[in-house]
């Protein structure tokens, strides 16, 4: 009964009153700044980082972790009241989120997203203390062919991202890919499509990217008629999912944390395709994958869970192997380096309060999270009764702010404006930016990963099918592509996008 | 008989895709390309340009039909003048004039995006954002911003 | 003409008991220092840890700004052109001389722009193996690899990347081209590595230490010129036939040309001060380092090693002819 034994140690770690007090500290925090428009989680962690630095270390990851949730659910919270999501994961929360909250359903939203990433958090630790080290060696199992083939999936997937035209979601796809590719290329050195300017020789900031194609696309379009119709507000409805919300909600939140869960294992970027795809996978076995667009519950419910356990597995990779797997893992690593604890694949075993103390904050944070968010959400709700013409100001106020302040990058600011408006032309063309983002995410990693597979295979392309692992991802894609263009399918499609229109 | 339109919304799309196609095609040229099996820098771009101008000749295919087209509708100029100028102002000046005065000129300058925004009230409210934003982040969070850059006399 | 010279000399004259005075009061408010790489990196971790001793010595906070992208040359570049008033310092590692070969093109001078607060510490590297690498010691790994050049493969963390330089120098010191796979960061490298998708990688001990200590990767050899107390079991490179294949990861402390010299002292005198701290070694130990002593954390000395690492790079970096530009 080990297992019971450190999780005693973890909770008695956890629950003192000092380490409670800085968790809440964090969650507080983290859910404040988070909800600002175009501060997403990263950016928030790297801002409150050094508040961190005086405490205990024990208490200084507790916190941290708080943040990283607190941040998290404020980046969905923003997603969904005003379509600016500030992590590629809130990306999907944004599209049927944001088309909730327009019905007056914010409400419902945010608490489905809450309640669905308090779920998942909570199966996600148990997962971690369980089965950690085993996890560890799957993930491990995984090479560039292995990553190549499951970005294939991603992006095949992606298409279900878009409600109206396939070829338009796939243009899109292919355009974030692309986009995805500017700067230096790290086989070579070689700049690409940095147009000569040295600060996108790190690429395009995807906060700019999303800030811009989803924010201030929706902003100006609803400028377009302002004379004539009140954005936002106009009816709130309950704040609370009804009965049958919460019964429409379950069963893509236990495939969502399943989803996530498996994904966020993999310390090779597997966690930015959680919510992705359980939202293709929500939208394919549903019922009605009309509504998906449109304000389905399912459409949140499924990507936060997914978000929310993937978030909490990826710190299997940093726990076991003492590797950061994200951004945000890597500013947790850098805080424990000042604490003097050097993360490695003996911190379970020499510093197990550490380990359970982290282990059972990540539960006892999404706890308060819920505890914290869900009387929270009357008040985010009455945000949109503020006219939006005073809103959005002071969401143009405090992007600018949030995207300069990650890296100090005015070019960054400049890039906003830039994708702002070509998200608002893509918008009035009728194309979604969904995709655009997944592209964006993944063409990096499909690109990097592409030619590490066939450098390790000297030149061989049949490692993609030699591998297991990898041919499996390959026979799925290959499913999901007979699926999507099973003619009867593609009609529905179609008739769905009449229907929208 | 049916009537054959086109649909300019799609149309444009394919256009626009295949705009991009050829920017990005013609830069991956630039770009040394190598082989499948030792790719240079330009090979994936090459080949993912290749396809973003086929899919937009196939939208621009699938955009003549029988359906029928819609309108683009109205444009937000107005929105569009000021809204996308704001985040590029704010660049521009945040280490020159300082974050403080930055900050405020950026909310003034979105503000003005709005019809229904009156002087008085953009003034107030730019002073609002400012005063907040400064506290939070520059006095409360600690981050690097001088709050008064070395363009202003003081 | 007298009158201009006249003025001349009145306004030097100003400009002088401006500048005695302006360092009697430096610092009067809070001081930026400059990290070119992303916040919770280590050379981030080293600039947060001696920017808090160095605040308490000037009495002025210090904080840390990160400017990260292209290899470092981005914040260095800011700092360039910074105001050489001592209110923003930057504290860069080796990539501020390999930067110097590297891009063909930087928007400033390395040696002439800035001026030299002093060296901070010294990482040195190891040379690892995924755990069940064949060779049984640094000897045979070196034989090893000229036999199997073209089956063994390297990993490093990105052009520019310590473990990209290291690399560099391995491969010429023992005279075989091997093939290189970078990665996106020292992360996803050590991954692979564990995950035995990959033979070797020279990383930092900051990077390795955990997991040699660990078992989960075979380590072979240190760069340092000694033995590490924390690997008395380990060869240094020279022990093991590659003499001239030293290299560490150096971090240095400078300021925009033109910084008042008393600011700079101040500004040295702090660092130093800071580095004699004993809780700054016991933090830096746990990165596999230690702090300059007090004579290399000096504008002299500074100065001296970034002339030499320029001077030693730009050989190693043409001949590999890889630029990251």
């Amino acid at each position: 009964m080990d297992l019971i034994s450190n999780l005693s140690l973890g909770f008695a770690t956890a629950a003192s009153p000092e380490n409670l007090f800085f968790c809440l500290i964090g969650v507080i925090l983290g859910t404040l700044i988070g909800v600002l428009p175009g501060i997403g989680a990263t950016a928030t962690i790297a801002m409150l980082l050094p508040i961190t630095f005086q405490l205990e270390p024990v208490s200084s990851l507790i916190m941290l972790a708080g943040i990283y949730y607190g941040a998290q659910y404020g980046g969905s919270t923003t997603a969904i009241l005003i379509n600016m999501p500030g992590e590629s994961s809130s990306a999907v929360t944004a599209i049927d989120g944001y088309q909730m909250a327009r019905k007056g359903k914010a409400g419902t939203a945010l608490a489905v997203a809450a309640l669905g990433s308090f779920f998942a958090g909570t199966v996600a630790t148990l997962l971690v203390a369980l089965f950690a080290p085993p996890l560890t060696t799957i993930a491990l199992k995984f090479g560039a062919a292995e990553y190549f083939s499951l970005m294939v999936l991603g992006l095949v997937s992606a298409i279900a991202l878009a409600h109206g035209s396939i070829l338009k979601a796939l243009a899109m796809v292919v355009l974030g890919l692309i986009l995805g590719l500017v700067g230096t290329d790290i086989y070579t050195g070689a700049p690409r499509f940095t147009f000569g300017i040295t600060e996108y020789a790190d690429g395009l900031s995807f906060v700019a990217l999303a800030v811009g194609v989803f924010g201030i696309a929706e902003i100006l379009r609803n400028l377009e008629g302002e004379q004539d119709r009140t954005v936002l507000g106009t009816k709130l409805g309950g704040l609370f999912p009804s009965r049958q919300d919460l019964k429409r909600m379950v069963a893509p939140m236990l495939r969502g944390t399943a989803i996530g869960s498996v994904l966020g294992i993999l310390p090779g970027g597997g966690a930015v395709l959680a919510s992705f795809a359980s939202y293709t996978v929500e939208k394919r076995i549903s019922d009605h994958p009309e509504e998906f667009g449109q304000g389905a519950i399912a459409g949140v419910a499924g990507p936060e869970s997914a978000n929310n356990a993937g978030a909490q597995t990826s710190f299997i990779p940093l726990l076991t192997l003492g590797i950061p797997a994200n951004p945000v893992m890597a500013l947790m690593v850098g805080a424990m380096i000042i604490q003097g604890i050097v993360p490695g694949p003996n911190v379970a075993s020499e510093q197990p309060e550490l380990f359970w103390g982290i282990i059972a904050s990540m539960w006892i944070g999404n706890l308060m999270l819920v505890i914290l968010n869900l009387p929270l959400i009357g008040l985010w709700v009455k945000l949109l009764k503020v006219p939006y013409h005073v809103l959005f100001p002071i969401i143009m106020a405090f992007c600018s702010i949030g995207v300069y302040s990650v890296n100090s990058n005015v070019y960054d600011l400049y890039a906003v404006a830039f994708f702002g408006l070509m998200g608002y032309a893509l918008l009035k063309l009728r194309c979604e930016p969904a995709p655009l983002l997944l592209g964006f995410v993944l063409g990096p990693m499909l690109e990097e990963n592409l030619r590490r597979a066939m450098i390790l295979g000297r030149g061989d392309p049949t490692v993609f099918v030699t591998r297991p692992i990898s041919l499996t991802l390959l026979l799925l894609t290959v499913a999901v592509l007979v699926v999507m263009l099973l003619p009867a399918i593609r009609k529905k499609r179609d008739e769905v996008f009449v229907e929208a229109d | 008989m049916k009537n054959i339109t086109i649909d300019w919304t799609d149309a444009l799309a394919g256009i626009l895709f295949i705009l991009f196609g050829l920017l990005f095609g013609v830069q991956s040229l630039g770009l040394e390309i190598g082989t499948a099996f030792r790719m240079g820098p330009g090979y994936f771009p090459l080949v993912l340009s290749g396809i973003l101008i086929l899919l937009g000749l196939a939208i621009i295919a699938s955009a003549i039909h029988d359906r029928g087209s819609e309108a683009i509708g109205t444009l937000a100029w107005r929105g569009a003048f000021f809204i996308l100028p704001a985040p590029i102002f704010f660049g521009l000046t945040v280490r020159g004039l300082g974050f403080v005065p930055a900050i405020f000129l950026t909310t003034l300058i979105a503000a003005l995006a709005s019809f229904k925004m009156r002087p008085h009230s953009a003034l107030l409210l730019a002073a609002a954002v400012t005063v907040f934003a400064t506290l939070v982040f520059s006095y409360g969070l600690g981050l690097p911003f001088r709050r008064f850059g070395p363009w202003l006399p003081f | 003409m007298a009158l201009t010279s006249k003025l001349a000399g009145l306004a030097a004259g100003a400009v002088l008991t401006a500048s005695a005075a302006f360092a009697q009061t430096y610092p009067e408010r809070q001081i930026t220092m400059v990290v070119p790489f992303s916040a919770g990196g280590p050379t981030d971790t080293v600039g947060r840890l001696i920017a808090e001793r160095m605040s308490a010595d000037l009495g002025q906070q210090i904080i840390v700004e990160n400017v990260g992208g292209a290899g470092g040359t981005l914040g260095a570049g800011n700092v360039a052109s910074a105001e050489a008033d001592g209110y923003t310092i930057l504290l860069h590692h080796i990539g501020m001389a390999t930067s110097a070969t590297l891009y063909r093109n930087l928007a400033y001078n390395t040696t002439e722009a800035f001026e030299y607060v002093g060296l901070v510490t010294e990482v040195p590297m190891t040379i690892v193996a995924r755990k069940d690498f064949e060779p049984a010691d640094f000897a045979s790994l070196i034989s090893y690899v000229k036999e199997n050049a073209d089956t063994i493969t390297m990993a490093n963390a990105g052009i520019g990347a310590a473990s990209h330089l290291c690399g560099m120098l391995f491969m010429q010191a023992v005279e075989a081209p091997i093939v290189t796979v970078p990665y996106k960061g020292t992360g996803p490298a050590m991954t692979e590595l564990l995950g035995g998708q990959i033979d070797i990688m020279c990383d930092q001990t900051t990077n390795t230490t955990e997991q040699i200590k660990g078992g989960t990767i075979k380590a072979y050899a240190v760069t340092s010129p000694a033995r590490l107390e924390i690997f008395p079991d380990l060869p240094t490179v020279a022990e093991g036939g590659l003499p001239g294949m030293e290299v560490s990861i150096w971090h240095g402390l400078y300021a925009p040309k033109g910084t008042p010299p008393e600011v700079v002292e101040r500004l040295s005198a702090a660092l130093q001060s800071a580095l004699a701290d004993p809780g700054i070694a016991e933090k830096l130990a746990e990165l596999g380092t230690a702090p300059s002593p007090a004579a290399d954390a000096t504008p002299a000395a500074l100065k001296a090693k970034l002339e030499a690492e320029i001077a030693r790079w730009k050989p190693v970096i043409e001949t590999a002819g890889v630029y990251a530009d």
